[in-house]
C-alpha cells in the first residue's frame, strides 16, 4: 500500500508527543480489540481512530486508508460468513445457508482488523522516522544498528526506484518491450533487469557504509542523540486512554 | 599537512599498482584538484588520504602517507575522520537521514559533539554552505546541487581542517557545479580549509584551484600551481585531458606570436589577453 509509511509533517500535539507513547497506545488498542466480544467497543474504537486523523491533520488520509482497508475487509467478510456454518439461517444463496452468527462474526472479525491497523498506521504517519528511532536506541537500547538497517531500508526504497526507473527507460530505447500484455514475456524480461539493479544498488550500499563510517557510526552509542524523547502530560494521558480501553473491553 | 613518500598501493583485487611512487605534499590551506582519465587512480589518492585505503579496502600498501603527523595505517578511519571530512561521488547513497537537519545531526551525535554546541554548529555549517533556509526541507525534494551543499554541510559541522571530494560536480549542470567550486572557494579562504578535489571539468577546476595534481596510470605526471601545470597543455592533451578552451586560444596566439605573457586563467583574464592581441 502506497503511502503507508509516509510522514505527513505538520506541528499538532500528536505530532509533538513522545514516539513511544504512540507506539504503546497503538499496542494497548491492539489489546482491547482482541479482548472484547462487543460490537459498540469495536466501532467506538473506529470512531476514535479516525479523531486520532482528525487532531492530527491527516483525516483525508486516513479515509484513504480506511478506504484501501475496507477492500481487504470486504473479501473477509465474504469468506468469514460463508464458512461459518452454525447458528440461525438469515438467508440462503441456493442451498447455501447463511447465518446471522456468521454475519456477526464476519463484521466483528473484519472491524478488529480495521481497527488495529488504523491506530498505528496513522501513528507512524505522525511520527518522524528519526524521532522513532531516537526513542527506541535511546530508551529502550534497541541496538543502533538495528534501527538504523530498518530505516536505511526505508530510505534506500526511493533511491533504487529511480535506479530501476532508468535501468528500464534504458533498456526500453534499446528495444525492450516492457509494455508487453503477455505475462510470462514480461516475467522473462525481469532477469536482465535485476542483474543491473543488483549491481548498481550493492556499489551503492558499499560507498552508502564508507560513508556512514567515516561519520563515526561505530562510535555511537545509546547516548548519542541529542534529540531525548520525554513523557509529558498528553502522553500519560494517551496512555491512560489506552488502558482506560482495555478495562472497558473486559467490562463490557 | 598530508605527506605522501614513496606512496603505492595495490588493491588486493588488483592485478597492478593503482599508484605508484606518489611523492606529494599538500599543506593546510591549499585548494588542490586532482585530474586524470578514468583508472588513473584519482579516487585511490582521496581514499589514502582519508584512511578507506587500506582500512576498507585492502592490498599492498608501501611508503607512507601522513596526515597532520598521524600515519594513516596506524590511524582508525573515525580517528582520522575528525581531520579529514569525505564527501563521495554517489550522493544519494552517502545520505543517512530523510531530513536535512538530522543529515547533519548524525556525524556531530556519532562523534561526540557536546549537546549545547550542536545546535550553534549546525546554524554555522548550514551558513558556510550557504544552504540556512534548507534546514527543514526533506533531502527528496533537493536538486542535485543542492544535494551535495548538504553533503558537505553534513561535514563540516564536524570541523575537519581537511575537505576530500570526489568528483562532487558529476552530475550537475554547469550552473550547480560553479556554485559548489564556489562554496568550496569561500570555505576555503576564509577559513583556510584545505580542499583536495577530484574533477573532470578541467576548465571549471582551474578557476578555483591553486594547484593541480594531474595522474596517469597510477603515477603524477605533472604537479604544481595551476598556472605551471597549464604550460604543459600539449603534455596534457596528449594525454587525452581536455585543457581550458581559453589555454588553447592562449596556446594558439603564442604559436603564431601574437601573445607573449603568462597563460590565463578564466574569462577575465582571457578577456585581457584578447584585447590586448587585438590592440
Amino acid at each position: 500500500m502506497k503511502g503507508l509509511m509516509n510522514y505527513f509533517p505538520g506541528d499538532t500535539f500528536l505530532h509533538r508527543m513522545d514516539p513511544r507513547s504512540k507506539i504503546v497506545f497503538s499496542l494497548l488498542v491492539c489489546i482491547a480489540c482482541f479482548v472484547t466480544n462487543n460490537i459498540y467497543v469495536l466501532l467506538g474504537i473506529l470512531v476514535l481512530d479516525l479523531l486520532i486523523g482528525v487532531f492530527g491533520g491527516i483525516f483525508t488520509q486516513a479515509l484513504r486508508l480506511l478506504k484501501g482497508l475496507l477492500k481487504i475487509a470486504l473479501f473477509l467478510f465474504i469468506l468469514q460468513a460463508l464458512v461459518m456454518r452454525a447458528g440461525t439461517p438469515a438467508f440462503y444463496i441456493g442451498k447455501l445457508a447463511i447465518t446471522w452468527e456468521g454475519l456477526k462474526t464476519a463484521l466483528m472479525g473484519v472491524l478488529r482488523l480495521i481497527d488495529i491497523t488504523l491506530p498505528l498506521a496513522l501513528m507512524i504517519s505522525l511520527t518522524r522516522m528519526s524521532d522513532l528511532s531516537n526513542a527506541l536506541v535511546s530508551r529502550w537500547h534497541v541496538p543502533y544498528k538495528y534501527a538504523f538497517a530498518i530505516t536505511s531500508t526505508i530510505r534506500f526504497i526511493p533511491v533504487f526506484t529511480s535506479d530501476l526507473r532508468s535501468i528500464m527507460e534504458a533498456q526500453t530505447a534499446r528495444g525492450v518491450e516492457f509494455d508487453t500484455k503477455n505475462f510470462f514475456k514480461k516475467a522473462s524480461l525481469i532477469v536482465p533487469l535485476c542483474v543491473p539493479l543488483l549491481i548498481s544498488s550493492v556499489k551503492k550500499i558499499e560507498t552508502a557504509a564508507m560513508a556512514v563510517e567515516l561519520r563515526g557510526f561505530n562510535l555511537r552509542t545509546k547516548d548519542s542523540s541529542s534529540k531525548v524523547s520525554q513523557f509529558h502530560l498528553p502522553d500519560y494521558l494517551l496512555l491512560l486512554l489506552g488502558i482506560g480501553l482495555i478495562v472497558l473491553a473486559v467490562l463490557i | 599537512m598530508i605527506q605522501m613518500k614513496e606512496f603505492t598501493f595495490q588493491y588486493d583485487t588488483g592485478k597492478k599498482p593503482a599508484l605508484k611512487n606518489i611523492d606529494l605534499e599538500i599543506h593546510d590551506g591549499d585548494f588542490v584538484g586532482i585530474i586524470g582519465n578514468s583508472g588513473a587512480g584519482k579516487s585511490t589518492l582521496t581514499y589514502a588520504i582519508n584512511g578507506i585505503v587500506p582500512h576498507y579496502y585492502p592490498g599492498d600498501f608501501y611508503g607512507s602517507v601522513l596526515v597532520d603527523g598521524m600515519d594513516t595505517v596506524d590511524t582508525a578511519p573515525e580517528q582520522l575522520a575528525v581531520k579529514v571530512g569525505s564527501v563521495f561521488q554517489d550522493v544519494d547513497a552517502q545520505m543517512v537521514a530523510t531530513y536535512v537537519e538530522d543529515e547533519l545531526l548524525f556525524g556531530m551525535e556519532n562523534f561526540g559533539v557536546p549537546k549545547d554546541e550542536i545546535e550553534a554548529r549546525l546554524t554555522e555549517a548550514l551558513q558556510k554552505t550557504g544552504i540556512p533556509d534548507l534546514r527543514f526541507r526533506e533531502i527528496d525534494s533537493l536538486s542535485g546541487g543542492q544535494k551535495q551543499k548538504v553533503a558537505v554541510a553534513a561535514i563540516i559541522a564536524l570541523r575537519p581542517d581537511i575537505i576530500v571530494l570526489d568528483e562532487p560536480t558529476g552530475e550537475l549542470d554547469p550552473e550547480s557545479s560553479d556554485q559548489i567550486f564556489q562554496m568550496l572557494k569561500f570555505l576555503n579562504e576564509t577559513y583556510g580549509t584545505t580542499i583536495i578535489v577530484v574533477e573532470q571539468k578541467v576548465g571549471l577546476l582551474c578557476g578555483y584551484a591553486k594547484r593541480l595534481v594531474l595522474l596517469e596510470q597510477g603515477e603524477i605526471i605533472l604537479e604544481g600551481p595551476v598556472r605551471e601545470v597549464l604550460k604543459n597543455a600539449d603534455r596534457m592533451e596528449e594525454i587525452g585531458i581536455h585543457v581550458p578552451r581559453v589555454v588553447s586560444l592562449y596556446k594558439e596566439l603564442v604559436q603564431r606570436d601574437l601573445f607573449r605573457g603568462e597563460a590565463p586563467i578564466g574569462l577575465e583574464e582571457a578577456e585581457t589577453m584578447v584585447r590586448e592581441v587585438l590592440s
